[in-house]
């Protein structure tokens, strides 16, 4: 899958070509506003990493391109702009998504595998991992054939820990995606074990094997045996 | 005690009078009295002479008594006292007429009729000294009372027309806040000394609006730069933490590292709130159901409390509707919440009570009171090392002011209260 990071800030820009690259992806970087329309011009990718304060001018001028050129590329926009205007504004001209620059990487990841699903399949999918069934429509989790009975946030957080496979997850980068905007509030995010107990329980209650590791006590990994 | 300009002018007019005419009066009086009795000795001088140049050559021994019964004030006797001076005193009379005693002046000079020793004496009638007096204070203060209603109804014009300009600044001033984008206009005016006064003004608002204004900003700049940093920052250790080689010690370290960014991006997602909150990006008021948006948070908070095995009771009428920006109410809320986790203990309880004009949350925390003068402040904390940044209290007063609520503390049964009264 390509994708097409359009950052002036090249330390974030390759913190998330690292990230993602192990995933799949392909990155391509555009610092400049201009280097970045000559890219969507010649070619098409399935996710656009969009900044919207560059040096040589504004993003939404991006999504105003795709948009008179009818092309279909995924946007989510990456911002340290965080007032509800901006968002409505940069969702209204087009872009899928909107991510609050600090963010973590494994969110970000998550967000471009939903935009990418949306836009591939229609919306019409099932994540399929080993024995583990998931649907993301109908919301249900099935193991080896069998529907289990998973809260809203256990289905979140197996959607997030599955998409991140082989990755080395923090606390509090589960914490914020269980959370959102809320998390980085939280004096202490112990409230991840327990989702996270709950979540490993009902797995191998319905026989699934353990996939997800501890690392370091602090840290969690889904790793693919 | 406070006065008004008017009341403190007129006070010292009147003080001033009252001074006048204490010392006028009696100065008057004398003045006046001395020169009556110069003026009256002076007319008993003159009829003497008169007397002395006219009558005495003319005048025989026989006619004496005749002239002494058609005059009433002069009179002729022999001089049996050996006289030989002019003597002037004042002696009283009884008037017939009036049926009162009267003060005469009378002069008593020693003559020569014939060859013989006579005294001519010749008296004038004077005004009452008692009268006179009266009559003094009374002109007196017939005309400082006039002076004085003068002076008050001018001194009111003037308050109310020359002062105009004045009252009208401090007016303005008085509606003035820093906080708000309005300036006060102040009218220019033909009084140079009100204009200066006017000027200043305005230069000491222009400057600090401008140093309140730069300050805000760049606090809100400050917090928005950060954020590429912290972004960076954050993505690198996102990475470290994926090298397959580290050991238990450097990703304890990176583990860390991560919760210290948190911490950071906490601190500098409220100081954004903060500077919004005071550049007044939140101004879109409109109703909330603060039942609703208490019960929205009390799942995710019921769930953070957990860990801290708190038990959370709450009591909330339904329907109470306040006007708030949205995001704000939500703001005070989670905060709220937040304050009344963050700061619990182990066991410990929450109690949410929401009425139609107020809101409390209480918790259990901390066995003495918090200090009450700081608590409000930015970066004020309550224990130094706790993980709190001091400005989830700032941000609850902020919205607290900005809606025009009141927040008290107290600290009750080992609960501590965060009342908001709206």
């Amino acid at each position: 899958m390509k994708i097409l990071i359009i950052e002036d800030e090249i330390e974030i820009a390759t913190s998330i070509k690292n990230y993602l690259s192990s995933n799949d992806f392909v990155c391509e970087l555009a610092s400049t506003l201009k280097l970045a329309i000559e890219k969507i011009d010649l070619y098409s990718y399935d996710c656009i990493l969009l900044d919207l304060m560059l040096t040589d001018g504004d993003g939404f001028k991006i999504l105003e391109i795709l948009k008179s050129q009818n092309k279909t590329d995924g946007v989510i926009i990456i911002s340290a702009k965080d007032t509800l205007e901006t968002k409505i504004e940069g969702l209204t001209l087009g872009a899928d998504d909107y991510l609050t620059k600090p963010f973590h990487l494994s969110e970000l990841l998550v967000r471009i595998q939903a935009l990418v699903r949306r836009k591939q399949f229609n919306g019409n999918n099932v994540i399929t991992f080993n024995e583990i069934e998931i649907d993301t429509i109908s919301k249900s989790v099935k193991i080896k054939g069998n529907k289990i009975e998973f809260t809203k946030k256990e289905m979140d957080l197996l959607l997030f820990l599955i998409g991140n496979k082989n990755k080395v997850l923090s606390k509090s980068a589960i914490a914020e995606h269980l959370s959102g905007d809320m998390a980085d509030m939280l004096d202490n995010h112990d409230f991840v074990y327990a989702h996270i107990k709950n979540m490993k329980k009902k797995l191998k209650e319905m026989g699934a094997a353990d996939y997800l590791k501890s690392v370091y006590g602090t840290g969690y990994k889904w790793e693919d045996e | 005690m406070n006065k008004k300009l008017l009341q403190k002018t007129l006070r010292y007019y009147i003080i001033f009078s009252l001074v006048v005419m204490l010392l006028g009066v009696p100065l008057f009086f004398f003045i006046n009295q001395w020169l009556y009795l110069h003026e009256a000795d002076e007319a008993l001088q003159v009829k003497k002479e008169e007397f002395v140049k006219f009558f005495v050559p003319q005048i025989k021994e026989n006619e004496i008594a005749i002239f002494n019964k058609l005059n009433s004030d002069l009179h002729i006797e022999k001089n049996n006292e050996g006289i030989v001076k002019d003597t002037i005193f004042e002696r009283n009379f009884y008037n017939h007429m009036d049926k009162e005693n009267e003060p005469f002046r009378i002069l008593r000079s020693p003559v020569t009729i014939n060859n013989k020793s006579y005294i001519f004496s010749v008296r004038a009638n004077l005004v009452d000294d008692y009268e006179l007096a009266l009559i003094t204070l009374a002109v007196f203060t017939v005309i400082i009372l006039i002076l004085l209603i003068g002076l008050f109804i001018i001194t009111r014009r003037l308050s109310i027309t020359l002062w105009k300009p004045f009252y009208e600044t401090l007016k303005q001033i008085e509606q003035f806040e820093i906080d708000k984008t309005s300036n006060p206009k102040l009218i220019a005016n033909d009084i140079e000394e009100f204009n200066r006064l006017n000027n200043t003004i305005n230069n000491l608002i222009q400057k600090n609006s401008s140093i309140y204004q730069s300050q805000k900003e760049f606090i809100e700049n400050a917090a928005h730069e950060l954020q590429t940093p912290i972004a960076i920052f954050k993505g690198k250790l996102e990475n470290i933490l994926q090298r397959k080689d580290l050991n238990s010690e450097q990703f304890k370290l990176i583990d860390d590292l991560n919760n210290t960014t948190t911490r950071l991006v906490k601190l500098n997602k409220n100081l954004l709130v903060l500077s919004k909150i005071d550049s007044n990006s939140y101004y879109e008021i409109e109703k909330i159901n603060l039942h609703e948006i208490i019960n929205n948070q009390l799942t995710f908070f019921s769930e953070q409390s957990l860990s801290k095995k708190i038990s959370i009771t709450t009591e909330i009428e339904e329907n109470v509707v306040v006007s708030s920006n949205h995001f704000l109410a939500e703001m005070l809320i989670s905060n709220l919440f937040l304050n009344t986790i963050n700061h619990n203990v182990l066991d410990g309880q929450i109690t949410i009570k929401l009425t139609n004009d107020k809101l409390l949350f209480s918790n259990t925390g901390s066995l003495l009171p918090l200090q009450t003068e700081k608590m409000f402040e930015r970066f004020s904390k309550s224990n130094p090392s706790s993980q709190g940044n001091g400005l989830g209290l700032s941000i609850i007063k902020k919205i607290v002011d900005t809606n025009h609520w009141t927040i008290n503390y107290n600290f009750t049964n080992r609960m501590h209260t965060f009342e908001i009264v709206f």
